[in-house]
């Protein structure tokens, strides 16, 4: 974490406000590790100075939820309904004129193409044998989904109509969408017991807020002029909402629509952890634990494929649309009830299926047989990777060099050889000017020779502080301070540092990674034909479904979860990298030209600096895509609050589920501000 | 201030009662600024003093003080440059925006006194308004977007339809009403807008603007379309524009704006002919003045010995026309109304120097 970033354009030389922060960081540092053998308390916060904040929060909430429980039975009760209804419809009809319906659908909305991808996906669903947990799945989905249409839609309305409650309503917006969605699974678990409803409930509150957010900002960006004619034409505010403002901002309201899809079918596949519904997340969930990772392989497919054709059919509701021949759509329709027909007179099975189970099997095998002749390849990359990379990062050189692995012993000496070179290295930098990349040095080789999870707890608040301070000022610092002792005083302190570890070298290696692909899409247009499709998919994919691969090669681990967390966070740094490199305006990349530059100073000098912005915004998505998969993560074994919010929904521990996650979500928050201040504060010394 | 009861007031009587009247108008913008206006009020002076304090507290006073009249039927257009506050005028006028202080009346009714209700129902029955970026719904059909004033006043679909024919025909959109707003071109797109504003047989037209965003040939036909439109339905209308040209060419009378204030307000000779300071002259400086300046606003009604009458001068005349009749001679002419009857004198002299009196 370096801190270079910060230093404002105009800020005079010497003892600059970034340089001030930076060294107080470092003496706050130097001082606990100095003073460790004299005051452990500097290092590690005593226990005996914690609050038992998550028995307290455990015993509010359960107390708050038992006043609240039989409401929501009821609520319960009445979801009951829609939901056997959905049941009954999807799974009871004959997929014939399910098929028929969706291809259908897929005609009118996107023409011959959609209607070819719908019709292969769902020919492929019914083939895998997974057609009546794949409809389960479905109905789940199209109960959950209008609920949040529908709430998302009303708070969305409220927001523009009552605009005093809309900076309360964004914030809440943001705390449903950082909170994980396995620490509201608990809370949920208590209030409707175990079953559907849980999960339809968790994917219609995970899925409400990017309906209300497009909703808002579709209603905003209506044109203003729009907006008064409709007044001046004498509409009643309701006419001018409903005829005029809503109809007008109906684009954007479907991409809404898009994202409640996918954000409900996301989660309705994590809620399979909590099981009771045979739907096709418990089915990777179970085949995932009995190591048949062909299975689960063929599962998560049946996953992607629907989250594609469910993304690519609604996606297209929020495009201009041409019309397409109703008669099509009819015929496609007959189609399958005449299929339908056919198939109840000739009393054939309800679905064929189990056509890849032998690739399934096959793929297994495959898999078992690649797994033993290249075992000691794979454990070679993964003993690596732990031993050179994570662990360092971990619990630091001084205890992750051994000789075991690195084939020596750390010894203090070598400590202080190290901070020595380092400090000199950091005097070099600043006598040659840059005294911020001297500071930042030196801060990130003691991180590295500590260890992330052995940090002294001053030195986390106070270097959070600094970043803070320059990130967007002293509100901020102030805040993240508060925060952060919140959570170092309910006791969570130890596990939240390792959730940072491992999230944090994860963004490190999405930044690395997602750097070099960005750039490399943004100066080639055919290395953007091919990562492109890739990053749809993955954007595309449901949380849950990136753990298989990872499991199939490297087995539950850590490492296996650092590569999970690192696959969907790295989707965002690709992106915005390239968007940022490739919108430098024309004019400047001629004046670059024109001024002799060759086209790599041209890159370093115009273009890089010009998406600093957009790059960092990138940063920001990748930080929060990373704490959103760690707490996935912990099903497949990471240490850390993620963990813990996991453990606590096994043991119904409400307590321990809320804070984990609160404090989780603390962590998230104060990332994101960091990057979203930095961010901004480029912009405005770009003067954007 | 200065309503510039011009020579060419003649033309309008301003005896009845007028269509709209704005009086002692503010609209200020910044946070709480209806207390920083009583504030700065309280403290009294003239309207610059109260402005300047209003800058002080940091708000914007976007218009400032505005008192004029228009009388029925009268095209009172309203210019300045962009952000003198000639759209914010409008806008507190029709309460598209809540005026800070003021009096407003259309019609002899009271407009800021008006419950919501009353103003949606105003809105419906009498009053249209036309936008600059056209305003148009951009999920209705043409026929839709047209009857909109009609079907939120609770008219029945085959009604409305029926009713709105005449209104496409007369703006020529025949045969496109089932068209959307983006098949259509920038100038068909205002002509629905024209047509919408139309609908509700409003008594009243506000147009904002209402040919800045067209091309130039464009503007003008429509600017001529507009003036038969006008000719036939007889609306009092208020019409905004920055353009010089576009105001003299169809305004009885022009408002100058400047920083929210209307610095002058006369026919169009008299902006030509008679600007108050630098800013107005520097608007009449590209115009030919020859084109809008009539002969009647330099004849001389006290001096009717009879002079020459061959070139047959009348009142209405512009100069250019008059200065090409009268170039042979040298003593003054005699203008003549319609019937005839002898008015006064011009003296070609006089022609020449009120061509080049701005030149310097």
């Amino acid at each position: 974490m370096s801190a270079s970033q910060g230093m404002p354009a105009a800020s005079p030389p010497g003892l600059s406000r970034g340089l001030l922060a930076a060294l107080l960081t470092l003496v706050t540092g130097a001082v606990c590790l100095l003073l460790q053998g004299y005051a452990p308390w500097l290092v590690r916060f005593p226990e005996a100075w914690t609050l038992p904040t998550t028995e307290l929060v455990g015993a509010g909430l359960d107390a708050f939820l038992s006043t609240i429980k039989p409401v929501m039975r009821a609520w319960s009760w009445l979801l009951s309904f829609p939901m056997s209804w959905a049941n009954a419809v999807l799974v009871g009809s004959p997929w014939p004129l399910i098929i028929g319906a969706f291809t259908a659908a897929g005609w009118y909305l996107g023409g011959f193409r959609m209607a070819f991808l719908t019709f292969l996906g769902f020919g492929f669903v019914l083939l895998s044998g997974y057609w009546s947990e794949s409809m389960n799945t479905l109905s789940l989905v199209s109960v959950s989904v209008p609920l949040a249409v529908l709430a998302g839609g009303s708070l969305g309305i409220l927001a523009n109509e009552v605009p005093r409650i809309r900076t309360a309503l964004l914030a809440t917006l943001d705390a449903m969408q950082t909170i994980p969605t396995f620490a509201y699974l608990t809370p949920l678990l208590l209030l409707f017991g175990f079953g559907p409803v849980v999960g339809l409930v968790a994917s219609a509150i995970y899925a409400a807020p990017p309906m209300a957010r497009n909703v808002i900002l579709g209603l905003e960006r209506v044109d203003p002029e729009v907006k008064e004619a409709s007044i001046m034409s004498g509409a009643a505010r309701w006419q001018q909402l409903f005829l005029v403002e809503i109809p007008a901002a109906s684009q954007q309201i479907m991409v809404g629509v898009n994202q409640c899809l996918m954000a409900s079918l996301s989660m309705v596949i994590i809620a399979a952890v909590i099981g009771g519904f045979n739907d096709i997340g418990w089915e990777v969930l179970l085949t995932m634990r009995k190591a048949q990772f062909g299975q689960a392989f063929l599962a998560g497919l049946v996953i992607v494929i629907f989250a594609i054709v469910i993304d690519r059919l609604s996606g297209s509701l929020a495009l201009e649309r041409r019309r397409h021949d109703r008669r099509v759509t009819w015929g496609l329709l007959l189609a399958g009830a005449v299929g339908a027909a056919l198939l109840a007179l000739t009393g054939a099975d309800a679905a064929p299926g189990g056509v890849f189970s032998a690739a399934a099997v096959a793929v297994d095998d495959g898999l078992g047989a690649f797994t033993a002749a290249h075992g000691a390849t794979l454990d070679g990359i993964k003993n690596s990777a732990m031993f050179y990379g994570l662990l360092p990062l971990r619990i630091g050189l001084d205890q992750a060099v051994l000789p075991f692995t690195w084939g020596f012993q750390w010894t203090a000496a070598m400590s202080l050889w190290l901070f020595g070179i380092a400090v000199l290295a950091g005097l070099a930098l600043a006598a040659t000017g840059r005294q911020m990349a001297g500071a930042g040095l030196v801060i990130a080789v003691g991180v590295v020779e500590t260890g992330i999870a052995d940090l002294p707890w001053p030195f986390v608040i106070v270097g959070t502080m600094a970043l803070a301070l320059l990130a967007q000022g002293f509100r901020l610092a102030v805040l993240s301070a508060a925060l952060l002792g919140l959570v170092l005083i309910s006791g969570l302190w130890d596990r939240a540092l390792l959730s940072l570890y491992l999230s944090g070298a994860a963004v490190v290696a999405c930044v690395i990674a997602g750097g070099v692909l960005g750039l490399l899409s943004a100066v080639s247009e055919f290395a953007w034909m091919i990562i492109r499709p890739v990053c749809d998919m993955l954007q595309t994919i449901p949380l849950f479904v990136f753990l298989i691969p990872t499991l199939m090669f490297f087995q539950i681990g850590e490492f296996s979860a650092f590569l999970a967390i690192c696959a969907y966070a790295v989707v965002p740094m690709i992106r915005y990298t390239r968007h940022g490199l490739v919108s430098t305006p024309p004019e400047m990349l001629e004046a670059a030209t024109s001024s002799g530059a060759t086209p790599w100073q041209t890159m370093t000098d115009v273009r890089m600096p010009y998406a600093a912005p957009t790059i960092l915004l990138g940063l920001n998505q990748t930080i929060l895509y990373a704490f959103a998969m760690l707490v996935i993560a912990a099903l497949i074994g990471t240490t850390g609050l993620g963990q813990s919010i996991y453990l606590a929904l096994g043991q119904a521990d409400v307590g321990l589920g809320v804070s984990a996650g609160a404090a989780m979500a603390i962590l998230a928050f104060v990332a994101d501000r960091l990057a979203q201040g930095f961010a901004e504060e480029r912009r405005k010394a770009l003067g954007l | 201030m200065e309503t510039g009861r011009g020579r060419g007031d003649t033309l309008i009587s301003m005896a009845e009662q007028p269509a709209i009247s704005v009086a002692g108008l503010w609209q200020v913008f910044g946070s709480d600024s209806a207390s920083a206006f009583r504030r700065a009020q309280g403290e009294g002076g003239s309207a610059r003093d109260i402005a300047g304090r209003l800058e002080e507290d940091g708000c914007i006073p976007a218009v400032r003080d505005a008192c004029f009249e228009v009388a029925e039927g009268e095209l009172f257009v309203i210019m300045g440059l962009s952000g003198s506050g000639k759209s914010t005028l409008l806008r507190g006028i029709s309460r598209l925006v809540e005026p800070t202080a003021g009096h407003v009346s259309i019609e002899g009714e009271d407009v800021l006194a008006a419950s919501k209700a009353r103003m949606t129902e105003l809105r419906r029955s009498r009053i249209g308004m036309v936008f600059q970026h056209f305003g148009l719904f951009p999920h209705m059909s043409v026929i839709d977007n047209v009857a909109f004033p009609l079907k939120v006043g609770g008219m029945g679909r085959r009604e409305r339809h029926d009713k709105v024919q005449d209104i496409i025909e007369m703006v020529g959109l025949k045969g496109r009403e089932g068209a959307y707003p983006r098949e259509l071109s920038g100038g068909q797109r205002q002509r629905v807008g024209i047509a919408r504003s139309l609908a509700g047989d409003c008594s009243v037209w506000f147009l904002d603007e209402p040919f800045s965003a067209l091309d130039p040939l464009i503007r003008r036909q429509l600017q001529d379309e507009f003036l038969d439109i006008r000719a036939r339905l007889n609306t009092t209308i208020v019409f905004i524009t920055h353009d010089i040209a576009e105001a003299l060419k169809l305004a009885d009378r022009i408002a100058i704006m400047r920083d929210g204030e209307i610095v002058q307000i006369g026919t169009p000779a008299d902006i030509v002919l008679h600007p108050v300071d630098d800013y107005v002259r520097e608007f009449a400086r590209d115009v030919v003045r020859g084109r809008h300046a009539k002969v009647g606003s330099i004849m001389r009604s006290d001096d009717n010995r009879a002079a020459n009458g061959t070139p047959g001068l009348r009142p209405d005349m512009t100069l250019e026309d008059a200065l090409a009749t009268c170039m042979a001679h040298y003593e003054p002419v005699a203008v003549y109304d319609d019937g005839g009857n002898l008015l006064g004198t011009v003296d070609p002299q006089d022609i020449a120097s009120a061509l080049k009196a701005d030149r310097a």
